[in-house]
């Protein structure tokens, strides 16, 4: 059924009639204890496609190849789609000894690798009800033939078991036939083999071989090398990809075990062996995990039995340290010896290959490992891309830090050991992120040069962004083409850029009531360097206005709300691009608790009128209401001003803005 | 050939273990991590391919979702987050606002109150799906009352207190200047949406919250008058140690201005003068205890979290640390402890939440600062493994010593020993330099010990308690009765007030 199961005959003895009985009873207690109910049925077409690739893309062929290692013939007929979905998503849950280890899959990617071993017909199609009586005497043949011994289920306690030093070849299942004893099917050797083993088993193992049988065990040796076992054949060599092909074999093949002890930080190591951390994202076989409580002992082991001259990096005098700072930055920079050629850093992309982020270095390596490594790759991974910047003991760059590979060394390590506060080196530049507006209007808050700090930038599908100065209330930025360039590098948050030339109109408050048609329009407070304190904290509350947020509508759109004085306004702005005119019409909702004159500041700058409803800049046409516009002042220091009379209750004014560039 | 010579020779050499080569920005490691693990796992959450999600803020929302505030200005609701093996799903509810330091759900079936009320630098916004289609569609202004000039100017909110009242921590202009309104205050946002100035001399929040008896709290970051981070008491009318802000006086109607402390001083004699300051109720002795520590929670899951029930949790962001604190009344001021928890978290702490499951959902980002964990985000569950560490549960003061909880009982010799009690003390100055060393180190000596009959507590009466002075444990000595060893041996109490007897 299983070619390759550990899995012994415990029937072999009994006739066939009654060998078929205790299967089908056992099969109903079984069947009986679980949760779900069988679904049999194969996998989508896509889910199968995707599994083959996943398959043999992650190293699930490494144990599992056709042909060798643990054969997977009998799946299709042991599992249903749900159930072995859930098994690869959760082996240990099912066997917790980890021998088939967590590969880290995503429900959706265990889903499709059963849809490949199912197959898209799915064989198994026997759903079976239990009966009563088949199932008690399925749980009496469970107790009886000791399954409890191998397979754990509550309730049920083992029954004791002869110690493994007591075992002979010969006797019991290590006979030629045994008889009432489980049948492993052992052939001669295989029994002497066992025999031998037997004669050292009550003695502990030394260090060395213990890590040596727990490569084997665990099958490390089908990707790692240690102590000159294991490593990927040439046969399966094509299964171990990479996104990064420039970085050679280093990129697709796991790297050696070989000192590995004293390579890797403790804490490292545990985070590699028990939560599947990983530094290498370009390399497309995965870290298996397999299980904390089955490989506790292994990083302690590692750590005690390997060896390494030892190197110290002493923390740098306070004096020192810029020195050492600004040696590790050049370094690594494009004008140093270019680590950031191949090299991530910081989270940010290289420029040209992208291999494992270089401050994660002083997190997971020992800085003994390091120093070795450093002034030899080739010695630690045979092929690896890596040049040696320090050949037969002598600085590439005898520029920096007197050319003294130590001080070189010690400048990058304390260089790595800043973390985030590491200023990025030459040749890698963090930038921003554009947002994109696709079907739906996009609004983004942030602070921005065209819309104070509290800004909101509002970015319609045609390509018409503007911006809302939310402080006081104003329009204050109309752009044509993409929309906002954020940056989210340093401690800010987000400050927006429109991603083209603006036309910027005034930040100030736009709505107030001035005393008369020539009394000044209230400007928001100016600080500078020598007086950067707030002089008007309270502007623009202490003239009327109050945000009171914004309203979605299904497209996006946002309408702003807010009051100045007593008068609720609602701003709705829509960007229509139509007849080659690319335009914002925008509609101002009033809500007035008593009938009153507030004056709207529509436009400053050079503007000009062309008639009594129309008015513009260089750069903005603006259509007004009737009877509303108020041009003042001289030169480029106009201001168009709508003079409204608000009756008590709703009403509203419609202004069209034409951007001319 | 390698160069690595494996040998099996065993403790023959010297081992190449941890050599923690101290980085000068995030201070030395516990050296705990590994026997950490044993009790509480860090259980890496999977975030969606393409998003950026840098955890500024948590909240449990009515459904059982897991609301996620972000630096980037999204807020995202996860599903699944308890799940063994963690794939939860998320479902961006709201996006572009600004800088997320702040998530409280408010009930209000029958009120037009209820809603997702967020604290972001702006503003607090109250969040709404009103065509309920799963996306936010209505932002409303609950409260703006506060200056905002400088990208440094962040705003930290709590959830709401019993009363409603939901409060906001405003940091200074550049973390040094008060420019804007009301840089360097807390606000206290009433139900009625009334914003209150309450409280002056905030430096730099990093969280804001009640402790485990249910008073305002908020954390503050070492810098000018403060050499240390501490937890502090946000008291209406007080003053919370640094002056800049105190030229807005004139707009918080009911505040009396203070009078200006004096530089170089001590907390403990300058609080006689100016007796609107408020004493720094838990002192973090700096990069032994966090370098900047941020959101924090107290401990509501029955147990399900461990034997810290009703203890404060809170994250670091340099270290990438989750510390345990606990606070306790004493003459009227509040003072407490804190205690190592967990170190080796993967980016930048900025806040942290339990799941419904009592898991401790941890997240941030490395982003501006120097942080220890060295990925750019993340979100991270620590999950009790049911198995009981060896730890100093909680440690109150008496009116001669201290009284000291275990979570597991000590064995009699160690235990009834006055020289596994090591306490040290030390005070810092009051000044307007930025941080300061620990000062007037001096070791009090332990005069008596009294182990309680079931060993989970010990009373120790010291020569003197020193008020004023964080009071240092190292109770390394000490051992359970399987002759286990302190998971953290260290504590450190901060005495404002000694009981009167």
């Amino acid at each position: 059924m299983d070619p390759g199961t550990q899995m012994p005959n415990l029937l072999e003895h009994l006739p066939k009639a009654q060998r078929d009985d205790v299967a089908d009873a056992v099969t109903h207690f079984l069947v009986k204890l679980s949760l779900k109910e069988f679904m049999p049925g194969g996998a989508k077409e896509e889910e199968h496609a995707v599994g083959k690739k996943l398959f043999h893309k992650i190293g699930c062929v490494s144990c599992h190849e056709s042909g060798q290692g643990v054969g997977l013939v009998h799946v299709p007929m042991k599992y249903g789609m749900d159930s072995l979905t859930a098994f690869l998503f959760q082996p240990l849950h099912t066997r917790p000894s980890g021998r088939m280890p967590d590969m880290n899959l995503t429900r959706d990617e265990a889903r499709s690798i059963a849809g490949y071993l199912i197959g898209m017909e799915g064989r198994g199609g026997l759903r079976l009800k239990p009966e009563a009586v088949k199932v008690a005497a399925g749980k009496k043949y469970f107790e009886q033939f000791n399954c409890v011994s191998c397979h754990k289920l509550p309730g049920i306690k083992a029954k004791p078991s002869l110690a493994l030093a007591k075992l002979r070849v010969g006797k019991g299942c290590l006979s030629v036939q045994p008889k009432g004893m489980p049948h492993f099917y052992l052939s001669a050797a295989q029994r002497e083999t066992i025999g031998k083993a037997l004669k050292g088993i009550g003695k502990p193992l030394r260090d060395q071989a213990r890590i040596q049988q727990t490569m084997v065990a665990f099958n490390c040796i089908a990707c790692h090398t240690r102590d000159g076992a294991g490593g990927v054949s040439d046969v399966m060599f094509k299964h171990f990809g990479t996104d990064e092909e420039g970085l050679g074999n280093p990129a697709r093949i796991p790297p050696t075990l070989d000192g590995v002890g004293v390579k890797l930080k403790p804490e490292w190591l545990r985070k590699v062996l028990f939560d599947a951390e990983t530094v290498r994202p370009y390399m497309h076989t995965r870290m298996p995990q397999f299980g904390e409580a089955n490989l506790q002992y292994l990083p302690m082991l590692l750590e005690k039995v390997d060896r390494l001259q030892k190197v110290e990096f002493p923390e740098p005098k306070r004096d020192d340290r810029r020195k050492y700072r600004e040696g590790g930055h050049l370094l690594v920079g494009d004008k140093g010896l270019n680590c950031v050629a191949c090299h991530n850093f910081n989270g940010n992309p290289s420029p040209g290959l992208k291999g494992l982020d270089l401050l994660t270095s002083f997190e997971r390596l020992q800085p003994s490992w390091f120093a070795h490594f450093m002034r030899n790759p080739q010695k630690f991974r045979p092929g690896i891309v890596m040049p040696n910047y320090w050949p037969g003991g002598e600085a590439v760059r005898k520029d920096v830090l007197g050319g003294n590979p130590n001080e070189q060394l010690l400048a990058l390590w304390h260089y790595f050991s800043l973390g985030r506060s590491a200023r990025d080196p030459s040749g890698i530049r963090a930038e921003g992120t554009d947002l994109k507006v696709t079907n739906r209007t996009r609004v983004y808050r942030g602070r921005s040069r065209v819309a104070g700090y509290r800004g909101i930038a509002v970015g319609f599908p045609g390509g018409i962004n503007y911006a809302f100065n939310a402080q006081n209330g104003t329009l204050s930025a109309l752009w044509l083409g993409e929309f906002v360039s954020v940056y989210w590098g340093g401690q800010g948050a987000g400050n927006f850029n429109p991603r083209a030339r603006p036309i910027e109109l005034a930040q100030d408050v736009s709505f107030y009531r001035l005393s008369k048609n020539d009394a000044s329009w209230p400007i928001q407070p100016v600080m500078d360097k020598e007086n950067p304190v707030n002089p008007d904290p309270l502007y623009p509350r202490n003239r009327g206005y109050q945000f009171m947020g914004y309203q979605l509508d299904g497209e996006g759109v946002p309408t702003f709300m807010y009051r100045t004085g007593e008068v609720a306004v609602e701003d709705t702005a829509n960007g229509v691009v139509a007849n080659r005119v690319n335009r914002l019409e925008r509609r101002l909702r009033f809500d007035a608790s008593k009938s009153e004159t507030v004056y709207f500041r529509a436009l400053t700058g050079q503007v000009r009128s062309l008639s009594a409803t129309q008015f513009a800049t260089d750069a903005v046409k603006m259509q007004v209401p009737e009877d509303t516009a108020l041009l003042r002042g001289e030169g480029d220091t106009r201001e168009l001003l709508l003079k409204l009379k608000l009756p008590k209750g709703k009403s509203e004014i419609r202004i069209r803005y034409e951007l001319l560039r | 050939m390698s160069c690595c010579v494996n040998t099996g020779l065993t403790g023959v050499l010297t081992l190449l273990l941890a050599m923690s080569t101290s980085a000068e920005e995030v201070g030395a490691r516990w050296g705990t991590e590994k026997r950490e693990r044993e009790f509480y796992r860090v259980v890496s959450v999977p975030l969606p391919k393409g998003e950026v999600i840098e955890a500024g803020a948590f909240e449990l929302m009515p459904d059982n979702r897991l609301a996620v505030g972000t630096r980037r200005g999204d807020i995202f609701l996860m599903n699944g987050v308890d799940d063994e093996k963690p794939q939860p799903q998320f479902e961006k509810f709201a996006e572009g606002l600004d800088e997320i330091f702040g998530l409280a759900y408010r009930k209000d079936d029958k009120g037009d109150k209820g809603g997702l009320y967020v604290t972001h630098s702006a503003e607090l916004t109250r969040v709404l799906d009103t065509n309920r289609d799963g996306k936010a569609d209505r932002f409303l202004t609950i409260s703006d009352a506060w200056g905002y000039r400088n990208y440094h100017e962040y705003a930290f909110g709590s959830k709401f207190d019993p009363q409603g009242n939901l409060y906001v921590a405003l940091g200074l202009s550049n973390s040094y200047h008060s420019r804007a309104l009301f840089r360097g205050w807390a606000m206290k946002i009433t139900p009625d949406g009334k914003s209150i100035p309450i409280a002056s001399g905030l430096r730099s929040p990093g969280g804001i919250g009640p402790n485990e008896h249910g008073a305002m709290f908020y954390i503050e970051s070492q810098g000018p008058w403060n050499s240390s981070c501490s937890l502090k008491f946000l008291k209406t009318g007080g003053f919370m140690g640094h002056p800049e802000s105190f030229n807005w006086y004139p707009f918080a109607t009911d505040l009396k201005r203070p009078i200006e402390p004096e530089s170089g001083t001590r907390v403990v004699t300058e609080k006689e003068k100016v007796r609107e300051l408020v004493p720094y109720a838990v002192i973090f002795p700096y990069i032994r205890m966090g370098r900047s520590i941020t959101g924090y929670v107290v401990d509501r899951t029955g147990g399900k979290f461990g034997p810290f029930e009703n203890q404060i949790f809170l994250g670091d962001y340099t270290q990438s640390i989750i510390m345990r604190a606990t606070t306790e009344q004493v003459n009227g001021v509040w003072q407490g402890a804190c205690y190592p928890f967990r170190e080796g978290l993967s980016t930048g702490i900025l806040n942290v939440q339990f799941t419904p499951m009592g898991r401790l959902l941890c997240g941030g980002t490395n982003r501006g600062w120097p942080v220890r964990g060295i990925k750019p985000f993340a979100l991270e569950r620590l999950d009790w493994t049911g198995k009981m560490p060896f730890e100093i549960r909680s440690i109150n003061i008496t009116e001669d010593g201290f009284r000291i909880t275990f979570t597991k009982p000590l064995d009699q010799t160690t235990g009834n020993n006055i020289k596994s009690y090591k306490i040290a003390t030390f005070t810092h100055n009051y000044h307007s330099g930025y941080g300061g060393p620990e000062v007037d180190s001096n070791n009090p000596v332990v005069k008596f010990v009294e182990l309680a009959a079931d060993g989970r507590s010990a009373t120790i009466v010291l020569s003197e308690l020193k008020i004023g002075y964080v009071h240092e444990f190292d109770l390394g000595a000490l051992r359970d009765r399987n002759e286990g060893e302190l998971l953290h041996h260290n504590a450190y109490y901060t005495v404002n007030e000694v009981p009167k007897g």
